[in-house]
């Protein structure tokens, strides 16, 4: 059928293989763009791209829609939001889409020397959801459990989250990307400190450096053709640490900030831009310095999607046994839902994430067995104590006379 | 790492030292002055809490101690302050510190910038730092910060943009002061440490215990021993006890084909699978037939 042959352009394969979802297709009878490094959702028909690390991007529901926001607040000493801004923008530079970067801290340049370098050879590949067998051999189904037969059919525990159909690529944080593959992208740059004092229209809530952001945008976009109707490749735009100090606002100082609505009618104008062209926003903000928690509920629901980092570092969970083996906690804290009337939530909600070198991987946090000898016991130094305090109780008598069966 | 940081091995770097009322900071910024004296660094001090005097008491090289006073008329209302509050942008303070002519480039103190913040806007102050930070016209920055005199929203603001800082609070014993340390390294990589030191008469840092970094590792390891041996009572199987056990049937092992339709048993709902046990007398007749009812 002419109208399936089409969703498979980008991607072949794209046949979903969930758990959850059925083979069911929908007919679309409007022509697909096949922009490189885009596909199509299997939920819901929406133009994707990677967001360059492929557990988000299964966590987001197979990757961020193209003319929406990802607003990720920042863990505290900035590490490692600023890591996910830089796999963005290295997923761009692969799929030859075209940047934009914004910062006020640091020289757009530098954070551009700092991309990982793409795994070329595909080392990596994940390991596809374990299917339920339902439809396998009998004889061989039932063997496999002599007591506990009755669990076989269940999918088994699978805490790393990740989809059978590649999308995204991988990326080796210890090495930067090469200058020849980062010089053949093309970016545009916008560093606050080259554009300094510029009069703000007077009845506008927003600051100047904001406007000076959203006007170059603009420009960005009505020059280089990215709207909707005759573009051919996607612009990613990475904004880093708005709502800092550094761009002149003053939302992370102050209880009562003055400009409290610079940075919402920011996002508003920035989303109202995106929506008409072939766009994707990564903007990373501060949320820990902001003090107002209203404020930062604003800013998360005028972006699409919204994530937070929390990492152990520096704090008392690093020391807890629990979260060894991971650098931090990562919540979900709003899902979008374009063009539909329910959004895909993720089923697990207590995730946490690890930056290896190869890889950044979001897991669901389980508790391990806990397999210290004393886990199920009453403790045999407290019953003593407890018969001392309890004169007349009937637990004097019996304190000395352990019960072992 | 403290003294480490008194070395002083990085470059463009604010190194921030916050305090409370409990306890003062400036002793330490008096001490890593007077590192970087001994360093043959020239030092450029901001001072706005403390006069020119009380500064300089304790160092013993003041030639390439360049104090700024900012103390006696910070606010300009006499005309002939020598630095006011309202000085503090990025071309004052250059052109303040070109106007010694010296070798190599400074280092400037900051004491402290609680003064500053309390008259200008934080974001004049920040984005000030950060241009003087990146300029290239310093070596390195060293700030002093009162954290109980701002909003908490302000003081995260300022660590925010520091590489390294250093919180001071008083130790649960004597004179001495605990300090905890971050540090923020080029390549991203956020280092943390804990000391307790006191600081001698001629402001030299004596460290006294430095607690782990590292977590204590209350998990020992294990070494795998194998249970069933030294007993006095045997726990192996022989292969032919192994067999008899895998023989045995148990309670709720049913044949395959129960299994499966218990297994796959949502098409055909309420089918009754009855399987006689060993014990059941299965009778097809109905008892109920020899009453006289």
């Amino acid at each position: 059928m002419a109208d399936i042959r089409t969703i498979g352009v980008g991607n072949p394969g794209v046949k979903s293989s969930s758990f959850n979802s059925t083979s069911f297709q929908k007919k679309t009878r409007s022509k697909l763009l096949s922009i490189p490094g885009t596909r199509p959702s299997v939920q819901n028909g929406q133009l994707l791209v990677s967001t360059g690390v492929t557990s988000l991007d299964f966590l987001l529901g197979g990757g961020l829609a193209v003319g929406a926001v990802l607003l990720i607040e920042e863990d505290r000493y900035d590490s490692y939001s600023r890591m996910i801004l830089k796999y963005f923008l290295a997923e761009g530079v692969v799929c030859q889409h075209e940047l934009f970067l914004a910062s006020a801290q640091d020289s757009p340049d530098d954070i551009l020397k700092e991309l990982p370098s793409p795994i070329m050879d595909d080392v990596a590949i994940p390991k596809p959801m374990e299917q339920p067998r339902l439809s396998s051999d009998p004889q061989d189904s039932l063997e496999a459990m002599k007591i506990a037969w009755r669990y076989q059919n269940l999918p088994k525990v699978q805490s790393t989250l990740t989809s059978s159909s590649r999308f995204g690529h991988y990326y080796d944080v210890s090495k930067t990307m090469e200058a020849e593959i980062q010089q053949a992208a093309k970016c545009h740059r916008f560093y606050l400190p080259d554009h300094p004092n510029q009069t703000a229209p007077t009845h506008s809530p927003m600051l100047e450096s904001y406007s000076a952001l959203l006007k170059s945008l603009q420009e960005v976009i009505q020059k280089e053709g990215f709207e909707v109707s005759k573009s051919r490749n996607i612009l990613r735009i990475g904004l880093h640490s708005l709502g800092s100090s550094l761009w002149g606002d003053d939302l992370c100082c102050c209880d009562n900030p003055k400009h409290a609505h610079a940075l919402t009618t920011f996002l508003y104008g920035l989303r109202a831009l995106l929506r008409s062209s072939l766009a994707v926003a990564v903007v990373t903000v501060p949320s820990h310095l902001i003090q107002n928690r209203a404020l930062m509920g604003r800013i998360a629901k005028l972006c699409d999607t919204a994530i937070a980092l929390e990492s152990f570092k520096g704090s008392e969970m690093e020391t807890n046994p629990l979260y060894k083996d991971y650098h931090g906690l990562l919540h979900v804290r709003q899902v979008p839902h374009l063009n539909c009337l329910a959004s895909q939530f993720p089923d697990h909600r207590d995730l946490a994430f690890k930056l290896k070198r190869k890889q950044f991987s979001i897991e669901r946090l389980h508790l391990p067995p806990d397999l210290s000898e004393t886990v199920s016991r009453v403790s045999r130094v407290e019953l003593p104590g407890a018969a001392s305090t309890a004169s007349v109780c009937g637990l004097s008598t019996s304190a000395n006379k352990h019960l072992d069966f | 790492m403290l003294l480490e940081l008194l070395q002083g091995g990085d470059s463009g770097g604010f190194l921030l030292i916050q305090d409370t009322a409990n306890y003062s900071g400036r002793h330490l910024l008096k001490s890593f002055i007077n590192a970087a004296l001994r360093r043959d660094e020239e030092v450029h001090v901001f001072c706005f809490e403390t006069s020119e005097e009380e500064l300089k008491e304790g160092f013993q090289e003041v030639q390439r101690l360049h104090i700024h006073n900012a103390y006696e008329d910070p606010l300009g209302w006499t005309k002939k302050a020598v630095f006011t509050v309202q000085q503090f942008s990025l071309n004052d303070l250059t052109r303040v510190i070109k106007l010694t002519p010296h070798q190599k480039t400074p280092i400037v103190v900051i004491d402290s910038l609680s003064w500053v913040l309390r008259h200008v806007c934080t974001t004049a102050v920040c984005s000030t730092l950060h241009q003087l930070k990146k300029g290239g016209f310093v070596r390195a920055i060293i700030g002093l910060l009162h954290a109980d005199m701002h909003q908490k929203g302000t003081v995260g603001s300022v660590r925010h943009l520091s590489t390294s800082l250093i919180t001071v609070t008083p130790s649960i014993m004597g004179d001495n002061c605990q300090a905890k340390i971050t540090k923020r390294t080029k390549s991203g990589k956020v280092l943390q440490d804990e000391h307790t030191f006191s600081i001698k008469e001629d402001l030299t840092v004596m460290l006294l215990k430095s607690s782990n970094t590292a977590p204590q590792q209350m998990v020992q390891e294990e070494h795998e021993i194998d249970p069933t041996a030294n007993l006095t009572f045997n726990l192996r199987l022989s292969d032919k006890e192994r067999e008899a056990k895998e023989k045995l049937s148990l309670p709720f092992m049913f044949s395959k084909e129960k299994k499966k339709a218990i297994l796959h048993s949502g098409a055909n709902l309420g089918r009754i699978l009855y399987e006689p046990d060993a014990n059941d007398d299965f009778d097809q007749e109905d008892p109920d037939d020899d009453l006289d009812v």
